[in-house]
């Protein structure tokens, strides 16, 4: 078995998960830190590396947006992270300029020194302690898009909590689901770890059996304003099998490697990708819409 | 309302590291009592700064709390952390004797206001940040004097109930005898926090935990069993208290207000 090449049959795929803490509002800083952790992943020969929302600026921004923003096509911050993607593909996360004065909560997946995809977060939190839909635009759209490893999609954070955006990465044709995420813990008990941990593991589990994909989860650590990121990254197999979790309070990098041929494996037991129907789910919610708008 | 609390503890110290961290401080300073909450705070600081880094000032009003005093000086000996035991009666005094009052609130809070004046002198010789030791339950009742013992540059027990911090103590190893000890403001002697409230933190916190973690109705909860005048007596305390959980309002004039619309994380550039 050939170790990271581009032979179909047998493919194994190092993936590195930065679970990172930026420095709230300091992009400088913080393209230093991914260049840190590139380099050392591309030592360890990983053709992968992810890291969280909002990773080249911290998240709890407030009016910093406007200060940090940037157009991905035009910053020099992007032209040095796109050169080191030359053999290892880079998701990150920014604050994205994409029409003068109108900010996105972006992440982005670089591939041969390009921009292969941009995701604009769709659900922007914004109750109790998150006020994303104060600062940030919301995305309109969910796309898979190819890469060397399969069709790829991306979500961020709140993203992942509904699974009709999942569903449509998976009608999309996704072999990989890859989420980033600035997530903060809340709630706890007897148990160790916040409550919260909980749901995102949930998802990861059940979003990447049905959908027999490998769920890739890239959750960022550190404080900020009081609130402590849970970490705990992790990455379930198309069987929904978890194959790797990070600490929840440490930074560092997690390697794990992702088995290609396990997507084919698990849609030969479980043809869930064969028998969706996504006519039928589309004819329903344009029924369901059309009743909302009477 | 059951903690975990080696997760608590590591969460609560990697707060501390990540605060000092980020704001360059090396040392940590607080006022230890003798009580709980202090206790709790200075083996917390101690383990994630190191107890060199730890200073814990001792501030008793001449000899009234004798024993908390020694219990203080215990607990900075046990963590080997430097300790000053400052006497605020001069100060006190002097100003008292210019306008006395028999009032025990105003006496407290202006014993209460010294300490802090104090600390946040000390912090400023030593380079040190001040850990606030204000806990959730005073938090949300409004049971702490504002600019007094609630002023501080980070709060790592804020969102722990007192029937938590029992639990975190006992297993960070703080003292029996403070553990066991009679929650007190320290405002005068024989002064005990469940005396004056009139209620015990375990009904408080029971019904706080409901309020607010749970969000439960005041309607539910006395439906669940718990006594209508106890509930209401809680969630007046929580109503009338907003103004010391707050900064003061700032009258808006102007096209962007500090507090209003000029708004950054506290973390800025950390």
């Amino acid at each position: 078995m050939k170790t990271g090449s581009n032979c179909a049959n047998f493919f194994i795929v190092k993936v590195a998960l930065a679970q990172i803490a930026p420095r709230l509002g300091d992009v400088e800083q913080n393209l230093q830190l991914h260049l840190h952790f590139i380099e050392k992943s591309v030592i360890k020969k990983a053709r992968l590396i992810i890291f969280p929302e909002l990773s080249l600026t911290g998240y709890t921004l407030m009016d910093l947006v406007q200060e940090v923003g940037l157009k991905p096509d035009e910053s020099p911050i992007f032209r040095k992270i796109k050169a080191l993607s030359r053999n290892t593909d880079i998701v990150l996360g920014f604050v994205e300029e994409k029409e003068a004065g109108v900010f996105y909560n972006s992440s982005a997946y670089l591939s041969a020194g390009k921009i292969v995809h941009i995701h604009r977060k769709v659900f922007l939190p914004t109750y109790g302690m998150l006020e994303e839909a104060k600062f940030f635009a919301p995305g309109k759209n969910f796309e898979t898009f190819p890469t060397r490893f399969g069709r790829a999609g991306l979500m961020i954070c709140r993203d992942f909590l509904s699974y009709g955006a999942a569903y449509l990465l998976f009608a999309g044709g996704a072999d990989i689901i890859i989420v980033t995420s600035a997530a903060p813990g809340r709630g706890f008990s007897e148990r160790r770890g916040f409550a919260t941990d909980r749901m995102w593991e949930l998802m990861g589990e059940a979003i990447s059996f049905f959908s027999t994909s490998f769920v890739i989860y890239s959750n960022r650590v550190g404080c900020e304003d009081g609130k402590t990121f849970a970490g705990g990254s992790f990455v379930y197999n198309p069987q929904g099998k978890l194959l790797v979790k990070a600490s929840p309070v440490e930074e560092g990098l997690v390697f794990v490697d992702l088995d290609l041929n396990e997507i084919r494996a698990s849609r030969k037991t479980w043809p869930f990708k064969r028998d969706d129907r996504p006519e039928i789910i589309l004819r329903a919610l344009e029924r369901i819409v059309r009743k909302y708008e009477d | 309302m059951k903690i975990n609390p080696s997760f608590v503890e590591n969460v609560l110290c990697s707060f501390i590291r990540g605060e000092f961290g980020k704001f360059n401080y090396q040392k940590a300073i607080l006022g230890l009592s003798g009580g709980l909450d202090s206790s709790v705070c200075a083996f917390l600081a101690a383990r994630a700064l190191g107890p060199k880094n730890v200073i814990g000032m001792i501030l008793p009003y001449k000899d009234t709390f004798g024993e908390d005093v020694k219990d203080a000086q215990a607990v900075a000996r046990r963590l080997g952390i430097r300790s000053e035991v400052i006497d605020i009666a001069p100060m006190v005094d002097t100003y008292f004797s210019g306008h006395p009052t028999q009032d025990r609130v105003r006496r407290g809070n202006k014993m209460a206001r010294e300490r802090m004046s104090i600390l946040y002198d000390i912090s400023a010789k030593e380079h040190a940040l001040i850990l606030g030791t204000s806990n959730k339950t005073e938090l949300l009742i409004g049971y702490g004097t504002i600019h007094g013992d609630m002023a501080c540059a980070i709060n790592p027990l804020g969102d722990l109930y007192k029937t938590q911090i029992r639990e975190l103590a006992a297993h960070l190893g703080v003292p029996a005898g403070i553990l066991k000890k009679k929650p007190s403001a320290g405002l005068w002697p024989g002064q005990t926090d469940e005396g004056e409230i009139g209620l015990t933190y375990g009904q408080i916190d029971e019904i706080l935990f409901r309020l607010v973690d749970e969000r439960k109705s005041i309607k539910d909860i006395i439906a669940a069993g718990f006594a209508k005048k106890t509930v209401e007596k809680i969630a007046t305390l929580v109503r009338n208290s907003e103004f010391k959980r707050k900064m003061p309002p700032i009258a808006k004039i102007s096209a962007r207000t500090v507090g209003h619309d000029f708004l950054y994380p506290y973390d800025r550039n950390r």
